[in-house]
């Protein structure tokens, strides 16, 4: 019966929040995230190291209770890191029930992008970044890199992790 | 609408499964009692007993008849006649019956397994009809099963003299009256409500499911004349499901009853009796929406023990009027004292008058165990809850030590703040013992194994339980329910012998098994003892080498150590493999098992006296005792249980080995220390050991010293597992979890295995 609730919602929420973007800013580019999987966006706070993490993990936070794990989105595309100010943010993502926080130099506004204004990635081969690229989304005369959330999470296939929420 | 209707029959279902199997649970510990009444002739309290057993499982089956399970039905009421023929001393108590009533309990809960998974319990039509064959040729006659949603609501008499009520405590009765109030709500809302809306066909259903409710309420606990009023609005409204008029006519009767059954309700709370005034009248009402094949007769039920006395011819009217009159005791004694009926005579009417109400309200039989007011909540929610607390404990805790109130005078505040302290700190509290549940559950559990195991093995074992009110978290139930049927298994199979080895070493029969838990030292300490063969520590070192678990010939080790050989994997000392036990995965399993909760496991034993296990196990798995320290910047945890002493090491006891490894003396030991800023990378105070502390952390049987800076205090740490992604991202080692520390930073816990090894 919840289930049905919830799929109502999720429905609803589809509709309203189709080809919105949350745009923010790093290093010398703009990027944009799918507004449905984002739940919140918080300013920068202390982080607890965990040891024995890939260098894009900082750590965790405590988000109200949850414990959080960060990830510095310069650190996953090898951006040179830089020192976190009061424009630093967090922005908190859920996928499948999976909280994790992005730390970005600087959120900017949510805007549509249409669906024919998004071009696919571009193909480059080797060891290439463009497979966390869901498209490139054209705005007046710029250009928004939109990310895509599941590969820059979790880079291998997101229903392992399902597996793993269903054994729990 | 439908849709609607089908997750209210699934809730219903639900509800039922939740029910049945807490009754199955109540049902089996009794049922292995009425062991002992077996091969003799059946006392009251015996009958109590069965009666107790036999009312188990007519809710059963009322709930199942209700919700037209038909297996369910038919074993449980097959269950019901063989027990109907051991009341009445038709059949005589055998082992057999017990066995077949256990299998009934265990077909019901496969029964109950089945319904949830697929609704409903067509799929077990085989297993009901072995066990209906089974139950068929233990009783000597058995009745073809009616199902009916409760077949002796009619013939069922009970007088309300001498009040059965009085079985029923208070506290039950509220429950009941709260209960059904909220029924009899609930049918006026639909009816008056509704009235116009609504086709009287479809109220008509709504409002039977009600009735049944509150029909099959007061039959439980024997309000006769609610009863009957119900059975026969029950009857009018299934009879004549397809006439519309009479249909109308009888919801309207049943709008101007509600008033009725609110008053009734109030005598049963102020009095205890519920007495329906005007009984025959709305029982004639409705009995003549009835067709006519369908009537009932209505009579007045001649159980009062006066009439039964009258009719008998032993006493006279006028003598039980004037009896009745001067009446504060209960009228047989007063016919007897009065010389009107002798005591024999009185004593037999008596007798009558109980066989005329076999359904009882609560009886000793079944009430051994407390009953508990429970309501059942989502895990999940709760676990919110606790959660939400433990955020209300940080912000406070910000709140109270904001560095805006730094320098500021402010009694007002301080006073308030306090209040709320102490209110925060209670919320707390509540909070931990909220997930505590009695282990009576767990221990009554087994009381099935232990005699399951028992008549396999040919060996007589008596289980006594003690403690069984201790509460533990639910989670720590959960996890010690393997270990202790190992250990139950393994006191049976190698440590109580049979009964001739038994007497030939001078000792009872029949080995006692005792089971016993209690809070000890801030943990739950379960002992599980027997009073066996004990072990032999010959034949465990024996045993040991023939497996190659040790080395030499095992003289070396003390006592101590050579019990400690049995939580070696591999290690079994059954000299047969039985399908009890003896796969060689016993006592190491308990072993992790525990200490995967952070308990441990204590064996002592005794050639020829016994074996006594102790399980110690934390309160709690949410909450562990901490130790502070920081590392530069960084804070953790270490759990208290692990920290064997903390010093200021002197630096001549520090030895460094030609690899590197710094060894610190202490007393006689040579220890290995661990720089905790090497192994997480972080920059030290100082890297010298005197301006540091050492902890010896001690694991298992290692030890370790854990080279900090500094040691900031003890204080109750609520664990919270790492992020599910933080595993995927890497191992992380030397850490089992983290905590929030009252300002609101993460804080990692040590894992001191981890690090030892």
């Amino acid at each position: 019966m919840t289930d049905e609730i919830d799929d109502e919602l999720w429905d609803d929420d589809e509709d309203t929040q189709k080809d919105k973007y949350l745009t923010f800013h790093l290093a010398a580019e703009d990027y944009g995230l799918d507004i449905a999987c984002i739940t919140e966006i918080i300013g920068i706070q202390k982080i607890t190291v965990v040891p024995n993490m890939p260098p894009f993990i900082k750590g965790v936070i405590n988000l109200r209770g949850k414990v959080v794990p960060i990830m510095d989105i310069r650190c996953r595309f090898e951006i040179e890191e830089r020192e976190y100010d009061d424009r630093t943010c967090i922005i908190i993502a859920d996928i499948k029930g999976t909280a994790v926080g992005l730390i970005v130099d600087q959120v900017n506004e949510v805007i549509d992008i249409p669906e024919e204004r998004i071009e696919p990635p571009p193909e480059s081969g080797g060891k290439s970044y463009s497979r966390y690229i869901s498209g490139m989304g054209k705005v007046e005369n710029k250009v928004k890199i939109l990310l895509d959330i599941n590969t820059l999470l979790f880079d291998e296939d997101i229903d392992q992790l399902d597996e793993n929420n269903s054994k729990r | 609408m439908a849709d609607q209707n089908n997750n209210e029959q699934l809730e219903i279902i639900h509800e039922f499964i939740n029910e049945t199997r807490d009754i199955i649970n109540d049902l089996e510990p009794t049922i292995i009692g009425m062991e002992e009444m077996t091969g003799q002739d059946l006392t009251d309290d015996d009958k109590e007993t069965l009666n107790g057993v036999f009312r188990l499982f007519h809710s059963v089956k009322g709930g199942a008849g209700f919700l037209n399970f038909g297996q369910l039905v038919q074993c449980t009421h097959t269950a019901e006649n063989l027990l109907d023929q051991l009341r009445n001393g038709e059949l005589a108590l055998s082992a057999e019956h017990v066995d077949l009533l256990c299998q009934s309990c265990d077909f019901t809960k496969e029964a109950l397994d089945y319904i949830e998974e697929y609704g409903d319990d067509s799929g077990i039509t085989e297993a009901a009809n072995n066990l209906m064959a089974r139950f068929k040729t233990a009783a000597s006659d058995p009745a073809e099963p009616t199902p009916t949603t409760s077949p002796r609501s009619d013939e069922l008499i009970i007088d309300l003299e001498t009040p059965v009520q009085q079985l029923i405590s208070a506290e039950d009765r509220q429950k009941f009256v709260y209960e059904n109030s909220t029924i009899i709500k609930r049918i006026e809302t639909n009816l008056i409500n509704d009235n116009k809306k609504t086709a009287p066909k479809a109220m008509a259903k709504a409002v039977l499911t009600d009735i049944t409710l509150f029909h099959e309420n007061c039959h439980f606990l024997a309000f006769s004349e609610l009863d009957k009023l119900t059975g026969i609005i029950m009857l009018v409204l299934e009879k004549s499901n397809n006439h519309k008029n009479i249909l109308q006519r009888a919801l309207n009767f049943i709008r101007e009853l509600i008033e009725v059954f609110q008053e009734s309700l109030d005598n049963i709370l102020q009095y205890g009796i519920g007495h329906v005034y005007g009984l025959k009248m709305y029982i004639e009402l409705f009995n003549n929406l009835l067709p006519p094949d369908a009537q009932i007769e209505v009579h007045t039920p001649p159980a009062r023990l006066g009439e039964i006395l009258i009719k008998e011819g032993i006493v006279k009217n006028e003598d039980i009027e004037q009896a009745l009159s001067s009446q504060g005791r209960p009228i047989g004694e007063i016919l007897v004292d009065k010389g009107l009926a002798s005591r024999e005579q009185v004593n037999k009417a008596v007798n009558f008058q109980k066989k005329l109400r076999p359904l009882t309200g609560k009886s000793a039989g079944c009430s051994k165990v407390p009953k508990r007011q429970e309501i059942r909540v989502d895990l999940e929610k709760l676990d919110n809850l606790i959660n939400l607390i433990g955020e209300i404990v940080i912000a406070e805790n910000m709140v109270i030590h904001s560095p805006d109130l730094h320098n500021l005078e402010l009694d007002n505040f301080n006073k308030a703040a306090g209040h709320l302290s102490k209110i925060v700190r209670e919320l707390q509290e509540m909070a931990m013992i909220i997930r505590m549940l009695p282990i009576s559950g767990l221990f009554r559990r087994m009381m099935r194994l232990v005699r399951d195991l028992s008549r396999k093995s040919g060996k007589k074992v008596e289980l006594q339980l003690e403690g069984e009110d201790t509460e533990v978290d639910k989670t720590v139930i959960e996890k010690i329910t393997d270990p202790l049927v190992h250990l139950i298994r393994n006191s049976i199979d190698h440590g109580i012998g049979t009964p001739e080895e038994r007497a030939a070493a001078g000792k009872p029969e029949s080995g006692i098994l005792r089971l016993e838990a209690r809070h000890e030292e801030g943990e739950v300490q379960i002992t599980i003892s027997d009073d066996g063969r004990g072990m032999d520590r010959k034949r465990l070192i024996a045993k040991a080498m023939d497996k190659g678990l040790i080395e030499g010939d095992g003289s070396q080790l003390s006592d101590d150590e050579a019990l400690q050989l049995i939580f070696k994997p591999g290690f079994s000392t059954a000299e047969q493999i039985t399908d009890i036990s003896g796969r060689g995965v016993g006592m190491d399993v308990v072993r992790k098992n525990l200490e995967d909760i952070k308990g441990r496991v204590e064996v002592a034993s005794k050639l020829g006296v016994g074996t006594t296990i102790t399980l110690h196990i934390p309160l709690t798995l949410a909450i562990i005792d901490g130790m502070l320290i920081r590392v530069g910047g960084c804070r953790y945890i270490i759990p208290i249980l692990s920290i064997r002493e903390s010093f200021k090491p002197d630096p001549s006891a520090i030895t460094i080995t030609p690899d590197g490894q710094e060894l610190v003396r202490v007393r006689n030991n040579l220890l290995p220390v661990l720089r905790l800023h090497k192994i997480h990378n972080i920059e030290p105070d100082s890297r010298r050991f005197e301006d540091g502390i050492l902890i010896i952390l001690e694991s298992r049987e290692d030890n370790i010293c854990l080279f900090v800076d500094e040691l900031l205090g003890q204080q109750q740490t609520v664990i919270k597992s790492l992020s599910q992604y933080i595993g995927r991202q890497g191992e992380v080692s030397g850490v089992s979890g983290c905590t929030i520390l009252s300002d609101g930073e993460v804080c990692l816990i040590l894992d001191v295995q981890a690090l030892v090894e």
